[in-house]
């Protein structure tokens, strides 16, 4: 079982990295008694075998409804009971379990955390009703519009790279998965090398370490695997993906490229230019379709982060009539965004927005332990989270405009829009200047 | 702060305060454990309920107001959900958007929501910005500028809102038609972003009224949060509020739903791959003590995987994906209301028969201790996640204050269920899970879409 451009090796250098098991993040606080709890994986689901994507995310769930031999009810029961909750959490480039619990059932939940990691059972029958529920909420969620066009676009952006693999899987996917699969990506995912270790909250600090070290001890040493896929490739002039879904009244439309990620040295800047453009409630996105023209209840843009360069993306729901209009609009504020860049008056609005509004990133214990795994698990420059305010504040106006005409590539685009394509596919194509290629796929396409 | 701290801080704002800006201390009210809510209340009526909360170096600021969708009337829906919307827009002395503008640089992050019994509009914001954001939010709720253009932009964006909430979207299209299947004469009957027809229908002069009728500090309660001292905090309202005079208030004008007189059954068809079934059962209001034991019914029925439903319709007999229920946590008796989501080629008929035995069984026999402790278990938890920030507990609080008049009910709630009986719970159900007494709406996939 093998994925792309993975590198692998027997570790010989100690795990002394915060998170690791001997450093785990504790970050205490008793204002309320509740305890947070999250154990990860450096490695996701680009770990998934070809063909069977989704294999990860249906590892986490079966081991937490497995541990220790129970049953799924005596596990769902367990939880309860304690007053905890405890989900599995799968990315490309990290899986684990997040949780919480009643401060008074703290010791209780660790154990349950234990034993969901580092004693699952992996029976047949718990296996087949696992991969049932999985297909069947594959079908649940064909009623998630915004859901399926983010789902064809990044499938699009992404083409023949890793990235665009779903982490959650599809229909077919998930029936080509085999328990065997699942039993050697444990042994793949969850080494010592691989596992970060977060506690937050009223937490009994020697408990979380002895914890962390008791995890440690039961992990297999293992072989850390780097999963380094080669950096995505720009797509190449613009093309449309239309879904079509019967009686839409109103539209999904998704516009990008390919965005940043935390090593490149334009991510601040193009952040703090996104701000600008379609982060918040005033910003150009915002203000031109939704409070000048009414035509969408919500526009947006965003430049998350991944090990590799992520994605750039735009989004909008307008009502079906007006979606060739908004799309239009919408591809000349990014073409200007990019040519022109912003202004110097954007430029200090945007610092002051994201320096003072940063407070609430770290207003809870659970929010500074999260970002500390972060930090941890996407390997991000040392003292990433905690220079966020310098960095910020560090940023020309020369460098976000230069950010953004090296990273935004308003010629070649995906753009997706999610509609009833009688009604409307002639006017969307139309609405695309120097449109390249187009293709429409069914909204229940797998 | 100790009593006579109080006395003496009251004695120096009021001997200098603004015409209605003379404020009293009510109450000083336990809220979990160590910490006290204090209730205030200016001259024009305004209240204030204030939480020190020195943990972060933020403040959470809610203006709650006591006007939701129940208080529109047939032909004018909406009303209060559209106006919420144009709250953001102009007030006297700012430019459109420049009120958004402000708060942004102040580093907030603002938001608003309206449902049936409230509207409420929240900022978080750092330490050192109180000043700012109430001196903003004391001038929107006191000169609001009223424009066309920005009422047929604003009357856009939320049909835009309702085809994403509700025309395109399953769940929401049949909670709607649920509900005003279940009503006849209450206000519930309508939904909180208003019919479409009534949307398009709004006039300046329909907002304007409703402004000047509802939008007053007597009708207002303020619930700040975080890290602000009460000597500033006071002050700080005062100044902001205290020339904005009290309005009068309409007597509300509400009949009750009578009674229902057998089952309701409605059959609709939508754009979806697999049949759905909802069912409204009439429940409790939240004040009612039973509302409780309803809330803890629900959760043994559905509330996570190991409740009942969940382990016989989904592992079970894999006959649904998904499901939930709950009560309304309204102010009159509302729904108790179950969703049921069936798995490809399956009936909604099947999940009803399932769902009608798990039912008859809550009426028929006591619900166990352990599964009480479990339901309790996960309410505690649920209450305590709201919680952590500042925000959470503003929200938990306006909340309750608003619909309840008690802003500690979550606590007192909490307590209670430690005294839940097995004997509590047998009763609730057969006063409320009767048969002749509920709706049906039953969703079947149109043909082109069906899995």
């Amino acid at each position: 079982m093998s994925t792309p451009n993975e590198e692998a090796g027997t570790v010989t250098r100690p795990i002394t990295e915060a998170g690791s098991a001997s450093q785990p993040i504790v970050e205490a606080d008793r204002a309320v008694p509740l305890v947070h709890v999250s154990i990860a994986s450096k490695v996701g689901s680009l770990l998934d075998p070809i063909g069977k994507e989704g294999a990860a995310r249906m590892l986490m769930r079966l081991m937490r409804r497995s541990g220790a031999g129970r049953s799924a009810e005596q596990a769902d029961e367990l939880v309860d009971r304690i007053g905890g909750h405890l989900g599995a959490e799968v990315t490309r480039s990290t899986a684990g379990f997040h949780g919480g619990v009643i401060a008074r059932s703290q010791a209780a939940f660790l154990d349950f955390t234990f034993e969901s990691l580092c004693q699952p059972r992996f029976a047949p029958g718990e296996f087949e009703q696992l991969r049932q529920e999985s297909l069947a909420e594959c079908t649940e969620r064909l009623d998630d519009d915004r859901a399926r066009a983010r789902h064809f676009w990044l499938r699009k952006l992404f083409s023949g790279h890793p990235y665009g693999r779903p982490s959650g899987g599809t229909p077919e996917s998930l029936r080509r998965v085999e328990l065997s699969d699942l039993e050697e990506l444990r042994e793949r995912l969850f080494t010592r090398q691989h596992m970060r270790f977060a506690f937050a909250g009223a937490v009994d600090e020697p408990m979380a370490r002895e914890a962390a070290a008791r995890f440690h001890e039961a992990l297999p040493v293992g072989r850390e695997v780097a999963v380094d896929p080669a950096d995505p490739v720009t797509p190449n002039g613009r093309t449309l993906v239309f879904v079509d879904k019967p009686e839409r009244t109103q539209t999904q439309i998704v516009i990008g490229c390919l965005g940043t990620h935390a090593h490149d040295e334009d991510h601040t800047a193009l952040h703090v230019g996104n701000t600008v453009f379609g982060g918040t409630f005033t910003s150009r996105l915002m203000q031109e379709v939704r409070a000048k023209r009414g035509w969408s209840y919500g526009t947006s843009s965003a430049v998350p982060f991944d090990r590799r360069r992520q994605a750039f993306s735009m989004w909008a729901f307008p009502q079906a009539s007006d979606a060739a209009p908004c799309l239009e609009l919408e591809l000349q504020l990014l073409e200007r965004w990019v040519k022109d860049g912003i202004t110097a008056r954007e430029l200090a609005a945007a610092k002051k927005y994201l320096t003072r509004s940063h407070a609430f990133a770290v207003d809870t214990a659970q929010k500074r332990a999260a970002l500390r795994l972060d930090e941890s698990i996407y390997a991000l420059p040392p003292g990433y989270q905690g220079s966020y305010l310098e960095r910020v504040a560090a940023v020309t106006l020369e460098q976000v405009n230069e950010a953004i005409r090296r990273r935004i590539t308003p010629e070649h685009l995906v753009i997706t829009v999610l509609g009833t394509h009688a009604e409307i596919g002639a006017r969307i194509e139309a609405a695309i200047p120097r449109l390249a290629s187009a293709e429409t796929v069914r909204f229940d396409a797998d | 702060m100790s009593e006579r701290s109080r006395t003496s801080l009251l004695e120096r704002l009021n001997a200098g305060a603004p015409r209605y800006g003379k404020v009293e201390h009510l109450e000083s009210i336990e809220f979990g454990q160590g910490a006290r809510i204090e209730r205030y209340r200016f001259e024009n009526g305004l209240e204030l309920l204030y939480l020190p909360d020195h943990s972060a170096p933020v403040l959470a600021y809610h203006t709650w107001f006591r006007v939701g969708s129940r208080h529109e009337r047939p032909g004018k829906t909406g009303l209060a959900h559209l106006f919420e919307h144009l709250m953001f827009n102009e007030v006297e002395g700012l430019p459109p958007g420049g009120f958004d503008r402000k708060m942004e640089a102040a580093g907030a992050d603002n938001n608003a929501s309206t449902w049936l019994d409230f509207t409420q509009y929240q900022e978080a914001f750092p330490k050192g910005q109180l000043a700012l954001v109430a001196g903003l939010e004391a001038r929107r709720m006191n000169t609001l500028v009223l424009q066309q253009p920005q009422l047929d932009s604003e009357k856009e964006v939320v049909m835009n809102e309702r085809r994403m909430r509700v025309e395109d979207d399953v769940e929401g299209a049949v909670d709607e038609l649920l509900w005003k299947t279940a009503f006849d004469v209450h206000p519930y009957r309508w939904p909180t972003i208003g019919w479409m027809s009534d949307i398009e229908g709004f006039t300046t002069g329909d907002c304007l009224d409703f402004y000047r009728t509802y939008y007053a500090p007597n009708n207002a309660c303020l619930v700040v949060v975080g890290d602000v001292t009460e000597s500033k905090l006071l002050t700080t309202i005062a100044g902001a509020y205290g020339e904005i005079p009290p309005s009068t208030l309409p007597i509300e004008d509400i009949h009750p739903e009578p009674r229902q007189q057998g089952e309701r059954r409605v059959e609709v068809e939508k754009p979806t791959p697999t049949e759905k079934l909802l069912i409204g059962y009439r429940g409790p209001a939240l004040g009612d003590p039973d509302h409780l034991l309803v809330s803890l019914l629900m959760e043994v029925l559905c509330g996570g995987r190991a409740s009942r439903l969940h382990k016989r319709l989904v592992r079970e007999l894999s006959l649904a994906s998904d499901l939930r229920a709950s009560v309304g946590p309204h102010r009159d008796p509302s729904l108790i209301d179950i969703f049921v989501s069936a798995r490809e080629g399956h009936r909604a008929e099947e999940l009803l028969a399932i769902v009608d035995e798990e039912l008859e069984r809550l009426v028929r026999e006591p619900v166990g201790r352990e599964e009480i402790e479990r339901a309790t278990a996960r309410a505690e938890l649920g209450l305590l996640s709201g919680l952590e920030t500042a925000d959470g507990k503003a929200s938990t609080i306006g909340f309750y204050e608003t619909v309840l008049r008690r802003p500690a009910a979550p606590f007192e709630r909490l307590r209670a269920m430690r005294w839940v009986e097995p004997g509590d719970l047998w009763r609730a159900a057969r006063r409320y899970l009767r048969s002749e007494e509920r709706t049906l709406v039953l969703v079947r996939p149109q043909a082109e879409v069906a899995a």
